[in-house]
């Protein structure tokens, strides 16, 4: 069985105003696969395609499995909310990945399981999502007081840009939690950053209830099958922007989404390494972690 | 009050035979480890992490680790590595005290002159004052070198020990916004400090819980009760999700059993 990926269209124009092709990304996907593949592995994906580049509406495609080539691992799973089975595509190697380049697939969005232990994340995400009306540097303060409680707390975090508007921070759990256990802890946590933050933060999911200028702390991103960019993934957004893992020193005002792309992250990369690595380590103990976040919160 | 070290400070040709002593406390009340059920002194053992068993002390050395085997030192070692121990505070050279920020300062000494050093020691006193200066020296104490600022306060000289460089922890992880302030923001602070300036008095600071945790000793040894202010419950969301998660982690934890 060859394992090649058949790519098609290189010099496609992906983001017209930057000059970017389809071919550029690929590349890109290429020069950082080392760095991308562990977050994607045996993790099914959720596939967004825009096959078309970043100005034509994209379309989300579950059950691409049943299309792909033979040597692409693909994964079935039940579907509670369609009631049928879906064929997962999951990213093992290089070849899988520039298939799914190849595809229109400029971000990944995988699992935060993987197949092995389906309903038991390796992480949370704590999504910061910020309004129209925000500006980044709210963001950034929103990432810093869940940094004060991930250190009066002794738990680790790591953050990336989502290389959209926002920063998402993770918490390693190496599958010891189901997801219902990690949600309840994510919205836990996501409460607190609230008690602390309440002008500028919101839990509320409906857009219609938020208040214009309110920053949505998304905690819900932690239930089975949803999914978030993963780290290094490209995101259809003007600049070609990517979401890149941050050193927490690196979190201040006047960062910005976009001072991560295509162009520079692999160069980011071979300066700092994979900053993100922790995030797939040891997992928090929540029982020990909610014993300290009653005493940081009883003051 | 008992000296903690005899010796003499250098300065110029002068030598001024001094006591040291220790210029604080700790404020914290004494208290021991008890075991709950009969009061009896909880002690300390140190045993082998490898086989658990107790390790008299002439058998316990100190060892260094480098890539996972320890290099271990003796007595010899330390001596060697010691600085030359000397009974003198050389003073070395005087600086304007305002010059060393607060983060140097560790702990402070008393200095009292033995029976030949008093003229001396009222000589560097005054010229200090008339000066303005601090003088700043080394000595030994307990092997190590440290580094000292002797300033005049009333009647006395203090000896400060201060801090090496390399024992100021690096800033550059911290983060401090950079923000514009608006002039007018400023005026606002600016007035708040100024009507709030007053003249430092110490005295009007006090470390109470101490004061109320001996308060409650005395009643305790007396056989009252003391009223324990009740706790305000607080009813927060954050806290309920607490409890709830908990509840379900024990009990996916009971069925897991």
């Amino acid at each position: 069985m060859k394992k090649q990926a058949e790519l098609t269209n290189l010099d496609k124009i992906y983001w017209p105003k930057e000059g970017i092709t389809k071919g550029d990304m690929l590349e890109y996907y290429s020069k950082v696969a080392p760095y991308i593949l562990p977050y994607l592995k045996n993790r099914p994906l959720s596939l967004f395609r825009s096959p078309n580049g970043i100005e034509e509406k994209g379309f989300f495609h579950k059950d691409a499995g049943d299309d792909a080539p033979k040597w692409v691992k693909t994964k079935e799973i039940y579907s509670e909310s369609t009631d049928k089975m879906v064929n997962y595509l999951v990213c093992n190697d290089l070849e899988s990945l520039l298939y799914i380049g190849n595809l229109g697939c400029i971000e990944m969005n995988p699992w935060n399981s993987t197949i092995s232990k389906i309903d038991h994340p390796d992480y949370i995400v704590m999504d910061i999502d910020p309004s129209d009306k925000n500006t980044f540097d709210d963001v950034v303060d929103v990432a810093l007081v869940i940094k004060d409680i991930l250190d009066e707390t002794g738990m680790d975090g790591y953050c990336k840009t989502s290389g959209a508007s926002g920063i998402h921070v993770y918490i390693p759990f190496n599958k010891k939690y189901t997801y219902d256990e990690s949600r309840g802890f994510a919205e836990v946590l996501a409460t607190i950053v609230h008690d602390r933050m309440p002008k500028l933060t919101t839990l509320e999911r409906s857009l219609s209830k938020r208040k214009k200028n309110q920053i949505y702390i998304d905690y819900l991103q932690n239930r089975i099958g949803q999914t978030l960019a993963s780290a290094y993934s490209v995101r259809p957004k003007p600049g070609a922007t990517v979401s890149a893992p941050l050193e927490w020193n690196e979190v201040k005002h006047g960062l910005r989404p976009s001072d991560f792309t295509i162009q520079n992250m692999p160069g980011r990369l071979e300066e700092k390494g994979d900053l993100f690595k922790g995030v797939l380590g040891k997992g928090i103990n929540i029982s020990k972690i909610i014993e300290k976040l009653e005493v940081v919160t009883s003051a | 009050m008992r000296a903690i070290w005899t010796g003499a400070i250098g300065f110029g040709l002068v030598n001024i035979p001094v006591k040291l002593f220790s210029a604080v406390q700790a404020s914290e009340l004494d208290l021991d480890m008890l075991d709950k059920n009969d009061s009896a002194n909880i002690k300390y053992q140190r045993v082998n992490a490898a086989t658990g068993k107790e390790v008299a002390w002439e058998d316990i050395v100190k060892g260094y680790k480098i890539d996972d085997k320890y290099v271990v030192l003796d007595d010899d070692d330390f001596e060697k590595a010691s600085p030359e121990k000397t009974r003198l505070i050389e003073i070395t050279e005087f600086v304007d005290e305002k010059e060393i920020d607060s983060i140097y300062y560790e702990t402070p000494y008393y200095l009292q002159p033995e029976k030949s050093g008093g003229k001396p020691y009222a000589l560097l006193r005054d010229a200090l004052k008339e000066t303005k200066k601090a003088g700043l020296g080394s000595y030994v104490l307990r092997n190590r070198e440290s580094l000292v600022l002797i300033k005049p306060q009333g009647d006395l000289l203090i000896l400060n020990k201060i801090r090496f460089q390399e024992e100021i922890r690096d800033t550059e992880e911290l983060n401090v916004p950079n923000v514009k302030i608006k002039p007018a923001e400023m005026k606002m602070a600016v007035q708040l400090i100024e009507s709030l300036t007053t003249e430092f008095d110490i005295g009007r600071y006090k470390d109470t819980y101490n004061e109320k945790l001996l308060k409650l000793i005395m009643a305790k040894a007396k056989g009252k009760k003391t009223k324990t202010p009740k706790m305000e419950i607080v009813h927060s969301k954050s806290r309920d999700l607490m409890a709830q998660l908990k509840e379900s982690l024990n009990s996916s934890k009971r069925k897991a059993s």
